[in-house]
């Protein structure tokens, strides 16, 4: 491959070309690297789109792979280069290109890290309300790749919500801008938004566009200990329904809350069996509002406690605590494979008791569950206490068994982590045939030659071209 | 830490989350996953424990661009030790020979005697004079610490604690103020300091260096000596000597070492000076002190809780002192050692990070408990511009 790396270096400097066998190793893959990594023949890290654009008619010209990557913190397979070929670095091109607080409006690089962007936004008081677990590593361009969202989604929706234009480069080198920074656009089919979700399988994000809000001034957080999941549930969206949309709500199991006491004082009461930690945004008034609201609703269900917590600072050790739950269970397991299966709200309970049940019949894996109960979006996590064979046998068969559970509830196979190659079956089993050949057909007419992530969404990956 | 395979279970928890990226400051320069802590602990696995891939330059580079600062293992969610993982790596890979044999003696001469006596001295100091050092690395002082202060210092009235004072290399031979401020000022608190005699370095450069061979030598003179010191705590100016003896040094030990158990009891004594003095508490009011101070928490913080908020509590003691604190204190300054001398241009443009957030602080002196961040620092602010925090404590004291 010594040519690839000639013909790379022509086109972005030699030193940003890598291809030495431990640069390809390091480049194999993203969190699922316990299922599948792949090789990759060269990495390139670009510092500008006209460098994109080179490698990009370079590698369409002669059928090469393309694989983009931001961090590489993916949930599903999504940057691993299954099919070898050239993988595009992102994290070079990270520069906030503005913030404009008069059009509410920021533009980035796609290489920009999210923690990054919500500190700048910040400074000039506002904010941008997306917040995936990962986002003191994962970049904007990765998250409209994969429409990530985090806990904020109930509230504020995901990625995709505040996605106003882009700047992309097809495979074939040619450099377009869907969108832009008008608040509203009605020009044709929507593609900016086709590229949200599109994991790197139509071209390569190179520039982002996204709305801003006001930052909220105040935050409040409470933490409800439930007798039952039913329980929790149907307080959720009785908060919900009665007109309190609070920035966060998520659901804690009993078991998760016995580690989380850990960092709280005074410990929260272990009886309950869900909790629900909420926080709360708004002017002081609009919280003091919803804390009522909560409050009463809460003593209506007649849940077995309820804490508010006044200090901000405070309240910041719970969300850290909330944070820390893998990594506190990482201490005392070897390893852990996070899911995402989102199901309607009203369906929670049902999706929660099930993969209880589930879980008391395994013997070789342990399955947990937590997850943003606003939204339905849920985290079952499976541990492993030992790794070996048959713990990863069990544990890829109680995947697919969570995934048909959340479907047959109406659920989504992937809520906010994307598809990559990890979902690939079950994005089948979600959409079907007919919705699969159309998404199929959609990648050929941006992706004749099939270069683009190839082996990512559905199964036969690099065969769209051909399969047609 | 002997060996590389001791880890295996230790990398295996590593779920490739890649949360290391947001605190390694050689990929924060770099940007290639390959020099992320990820990526290092996946090649030490497949190059020396399943041997999938050989052991290449590449291999050793990727080893060595690695500053132990240990803010990966800090942020990742499994804690999995890297900087050992990479040290173990590096002592199968080097076997004690990263250097050339002389730089490798002159390492020995100087663990071994404490930085700068006799013949070494000597060649130190012509070599500084001559320009042949870093610039870097102080000028020696002309009489180490232990030459000015010996035995044993009395607490100022009844002691209330006495403790072992472990002095480091840096503090030895470049820094001897920071030395005359700990004794002082612990002695001025009611706190007896006894200078334990036949220290010899704590074995952190040689646990850069790969070479456990030198650690255990230096383990085998220090532990006993402290071991023996009937006292309340060990303190010791530096968060590395501290990491070392706390953290790292029992590990450094075989596991049927007749001194481990040894080196075990004496790390849950060893404190940091100024994370000492907050648990204790000061008995003497500080007299106001009208200056402004920044605060760099030193990398190697993550052997106790406290350090690295020890010298903010110590300033707020101290009436008129401003402390204005940085953007982002606990960013590492690229010092890493000796990692400057090696991979000069990245740890010039880490530590230019640094300096920026400094400058805009406006702050007269910045405060750190690390010899060697002391050093990379003072060059670009001056050198009356970095200080340990426990030399302010003995300004305010007017020692």
């Amino acid at each position: 491959m010594k040519g690839l790396a000639k013909d790379l270096a022509r086109r972005v400097a030699r030193e940003r070309v890598k291809t030495d066998p431990e640069d390809l190793f390091a480049y194999g893959g993203d969190a699922t690297y316990y299922v599948k990594r792949g090789n990759p023949d060269a990495v390139v890290l670009p510092e500008n789109t006209e460098e994109v654009s080179e490698v990009m008619k370079y590698a369409f010209r002669h059928a090469i792979p393309v694989t983009p990557r931001g961090a590489g913190s993916g949930l599903s397979g999504g940057c691993t280069p299954l099919h070898g070929g050239i993988v595009l670095d992102m994290k070079r091109m990270g520069r906030i290109l503005d913030i404009n607080r008069r059009n509410m409006s920021g533009r980035v690089e796609a290489g920009v890290v999210l923690a990054d962007f919500h500190k700048a936004v910040k400074k000039q008081g506002l904010f941008y309300p997306p917040n995936p677990q990962s986002m003191n590593v994962c970049t904007l361009g990765g998250n409209v790749a994969t429409r990530a969202c985090g806990p904020h989604g109930v509230k504020y929706g995901a990625t995709g919500d505040y996605l106003m234009g882009l700047e992309v480069v097809l495979p074939d080198g040619s450099v377009i801008a869907p969108g832009g920074l008008a608040a509203r656009s009605s020009a044709g089919y929507d593609l900016t938004h086709l590229f949200a979700g599109s994991e790197g399988t139509l071209g390569v994000i190179t520039k982002v566009n996204l709305r801003l809000l006001a930052l909220p001034p105040a935050h409040r957080t409470a933490v409800v200990a439930c007798e039952s999941i039913e329980q929790a549930g149907d307080t959720v969206s009785e908060i919900l329904a009665g007109g309190t949309l609070p920035a966060m709500i998520e659901f804690i199991p009993q078991m998760a809350i016995v580690a989380m006491n850990n960092y709280i004082t005074p410990p929260l009461i272990t009886e309950g069996q869900a909790y629900l930690l909420i926080d709360l945004d708004g002017t002081q008034d609009e919280i003091k509002a919803q804390t009522g609201h909560i409050l009463g609703i809460c003593r209506r269900m007649g849940v077995l406690d309820i804490r508010v917590v006044e200090d901000e600072k405070e309240a910041q050790t719970y969300w850290t605590a909330r944070s820390n739950l893998g990594a506190m269970l990482l201490t005392v397991m070897k390893k852990a494979i996070n899911e995402d299966v989102a199901v309607p709200r009203e369906r929670i309970p049902e999706f929660v008791r099930e993969i209880q049940r589930m879980a008391s019949t395994l013997s070789k894996v342990v399955l947990g569950i937590g997850g943003h109960a606003g939204d339905g979006n849920m985290h079952p996590s499976i541990f492993f206490p030992e790794v070996n064979s048959e713990a990863e046998n069990e544990a890829q068969a109680t995947i697919r068994k969570v995934v048909r559970l959340g479907l047959s509830l109406g659920g989504t196979v992937s809520g906010e982590h994307g598809i990559g190659f990890h979902k690939a079956e079950f994005l089948h089993w979600e959409l079907g045939e007919i919705q699969i050949r159309l998404l199929k057909r959609i990648k050929k007419a941006f992706d004749p030659k099939g270069i683009m992530n190839p082996g990512k969404l559905w199964k036969d990956g690099r065969a769209a071209p051909c399969s047609m | 830490m002997l060996d590389v395979n001791t880890y295996r279970d230790a990398m295996a928890k590593c779920s490739h989350c890649g949360l290391c990226q947001a605190t390694c400051p050689v990929y924060l320069e770099d940007f290639l996953q390959t020099h992320l802590a990820r990526a290092r602990v996946d090649l030490i696995r497949a190059v020396l424990v399943e041997g999938t891939l050989p052991v290449t330059k590449r291999f050793r580079e990727v080893l060595d661009r690695c500053l132990l600062c240990t803010n990966c293992s800090r942020t990742c969610p499994a804690g999995i030790p890297v900087d050992e993982i990479v040290a173990a790596a590096r002592n199968r890979v080097y076997q004690g020979k990263r250097r050339d044999p002389i730089r490798r003696q002159l390492l020995r001469r100087f663990m071994h005697q404490r930085g700068m006596k006799g013949l070494m001295g000597m060649a130190g100091s012509v070599a500084h004079k001559m320009g042949w050092t870093p610039e870097e690395l102080p000028a020696p002082a002309s009489r180490s610490f232990e030459k000015r202060t010996k035995g044993r210092v009395p607490a100022k009235g009844k002691a209330r604690a006495k403790v072992a004072y472990f002095v480091g290399c840096a503090t030895n031979t470049l820094y001897p103020d920071t030395g005359k401020a700990v004794v002082h000022v612990l002695a001025h608190n009611d706190i007896e300091v006894l200078i334990p005699k036949g220290q010899v370095c704590c074995g952190m450069p040689a646990l850069a260096e790969g070479d456990l061979t030198l650690v255990q030598e230096m383990m085998r003179k220090n532990v006993p000596i402290l071991a023996d010191c009937d006292v309340d705590a060990i303190v010791t100016d530096c968060t590395s000597c501290g990491m070392m003896f706390r953290a790292k040094a029992a590990k450094a030990l075989p596991a049927d070492d007749p001194l481990r158990p040894q080196a075990e009891a004496l790390a849950a004594k060893v404190w940091e000076v100024t994370d000492y003095l907050n648990q204790v508490g000061l008995i003497a009011e500080p007299p106001p002190l009208s200056e402004s101070y920044t605060y760099h928490i030193p990398c190697h913080r993550g052997w106790t809780r406290t350090v690295d908020d020890a010298p903010r509590r110590l300033l707020a003691g101290i009436p008129e002192a401003q402390l204005v604190e940085l953007e982002y204190p606990d960013k590492c300054c690229g010092a890493g050692g000796t990692f400057f001398m090696d991979f000069k241009e990245l740890a010039a443009d880490i530590r230019s990070r640094k300096l920026a957030d400094i400058r805009q602080t406006g702050a007269q002196t910045v405060l750190t408990q690390c010899p060697a961040c002391r050093s990379f620092l003072r060059t670009q602010l001056g050198c009356d511009r970095v200080t340990h925090p426990i030399v302010v404590l003995a300004k305010a004291y007017g020692l």
